[in-house]
């Protein structure tokens, strides 16, 4: 990163190699919108080249990087609302040699991480699939540590929840979701 | 352990952070709580949730945003050099305004000027090294004059419009300075005295047009009257389909209409 400061566009191509696929999925698993997040990751490697002078020695790349992702997707939908409805297209790809029951687990679970206010989807993502340190993820929301771990866990509770109302009556939530739009539930 | 006390470790347990007995402690409570341990059986089944691959077509996107950006570079290392050129002058003008800047130069000033005097005194002096003198002097007393126009006490911006009056010709710069201080100056004796002070450079093409233009744009009835004035002094022709267009203006000062009447009988 410090190559691309100091001027060296070239190194860009090798963060975006080693970046995109992972910042892709932050965005896919935060808006269940695919293009969309096509379009984000684009956003992001732009702003890191317009904003990599800001880049100071010592700073977690990984932290950086998000905090840039974060502010793009806000921005995004500072400008216009979620509009994207449910696409079952969305719902986890079948795995060959899934078990059938893996599948629906996976397909509810899926849906439920997309019912969970925003900010709790955004912490399990950067903290669950994105395997950020509680540290990196409290720089990044502003916040300690202590408070990113207890809003962790009231989120891993809500999507228990929520995970069993879908259980219960999965056909209905669907038709919820898709009536309701992508994503379900605002910040909170 | 309750449940209460596991919320504060079972986020570390589940990122795998917790060593020892610790991790015991956690793993006999998700024994004997149901509903702990489905909130870290969830966290496992996450995984369940296969990662997505983005579509080739997004590299060749991005590198044809790299070459695009690296483009437009060669073009902004242009416009950079220009801003840093523009930069440095400013940067001049900050330091000339602090206080060790005005010592500074005040002294350049009065060792400057006794050198001249040493020099006009001697007969023998070189008239060269005269003309550069004066020449450094002039740049010198414009750039007090920019930096006092762009104070923000009314009276220290009226020393400035004074300070322009010491020179017959002035830096471009000044002289769109002192243009810009005629037409949106905050005092109203201010935007006179740079009046006055452009009165003596009517030769320039873009002063003429300017006092037109502040015509149609100044409020004050002072400023309006002194405008017409100066116009009709310059027997500015073309000026009289402005006063013309100044006088039907709505609202207008009953005095300043009457003045602009007068000024259109003199151009025509």
């Amino acid at each position: 990163m410090l190559q691309v400061r100091d001027g060296a566009g070239e190194t860009l191509g090798v963060l975006f190699e080693r970046y995109h696929a992972p910042l892709y999925n932050f965005y896919t698993k935060l808006t269940g919108d695919r293009a969309l997040s096509e379009d984000l990751v684009q956003e992001v490697f732009l702003r890191i080249l317009r904003h990599r002078q800001t880049f100071r020695d010592g700073t977690p790349f990984r932290a950086w990087i998000y905090q840039i992702a974060r502010n793009a997707r806000i921005d995004h939908f500072r400008k216009s609302r979620p509009q994207v409805p449910f696409e079952t297209e969305m719902a986890p790809a079948v795995l060959p040699g899934d078990p059938a029951q893996q599948q629906q687990e996976s397909e509810l679970l899926h849906r439920a991480m997309m019912e969970l206010p925003e900010d709790k989807r955004e912490l399990l993502v950067l903290c669950r699939f994105q395997e950020l340190p509680y540290e990196d993820v409290a720089r990044l929301v502003g916040c300690g540590v202590a408070t990113v771990k207890v809003r962790i866990h009231r989120a891993m509770q809500e999507l228990r929840q929520i995970f069993h109302e879908l259980q219960a009556a999965p056909a209905n939530s669907t038709q919820r979701a898709a009536a309701q739009g992508f994503p379900p539930r605002r910040m909170t | 352990m309750k449940c209460e006390q596991i919320a504060e470790v079972l986020p570390d347990y589940l990122q795998q952070g917790l060593q020892g007995e610790q991790k015991k402690t956690v793993e006999q409570h998700l024994e004997s709580c149901v509903e702990c341990s489905e909130v870290a059986g969830l966290w496992k089944k996450l995984a369940l949730i296969p990662d997505e691959q983005p579509s080739p077509a997004g590299r060749a996107r991005f590198d044809a945003m790299l070459q695009a950006y690296q483009a437009g570079q060669g073009s902004e290392v242009v416009t950079r050099l220009a801003s840093d050129k523009r930069a440095s002058i400013w940067n001049v003008i900050q330091w000339l305004r602090s206080p060790v800047g005005a010592v500074a130069w005040s002294i350049a000033l009065v060792a400057l000027g006794t050198y001249l005097g040493l020099q006009l005194g001697n007969p023998k002096a070189n008239s060269q090294d005269l003309a550069a003198m004066h020449t450094e002097l002039t740049n010198m007393r414009q750039m007090v004059a920019l930096s006092m126009l762009q104070q923000q006490s009314a009276s220290q911006r009226l020393e400035g419009v004074t300070w322009t009056r010491r020179e017959e010709h002035l830096d471009p710069q000044v002289l769109s300075a002192l243009m810009h201080t005629l037409r949106y100056d905050q005092s109203v004796d201010v935007r006179l005295a740079a009046l006055d002070a452009l009165s003596r450079h009517a030769g320039q093409p873009q002063v003429k047009k300017t006092v037109v233009d502040a015509l149609q744009e100044q409020q004050s009835p002072l400023v309006q009257v002194a405008l017409i004035d100066q116009l009709v002094e310059w027997r500015d022709v073309e000026a009289a389909s402005g006063l013309e267009k100044l006088r039907q203006s709505p609202n207008l000062n009953p005095t300043v209409r009457q003045r602009a009447d007068w000024a259109i009988s003199k151009l025509n």
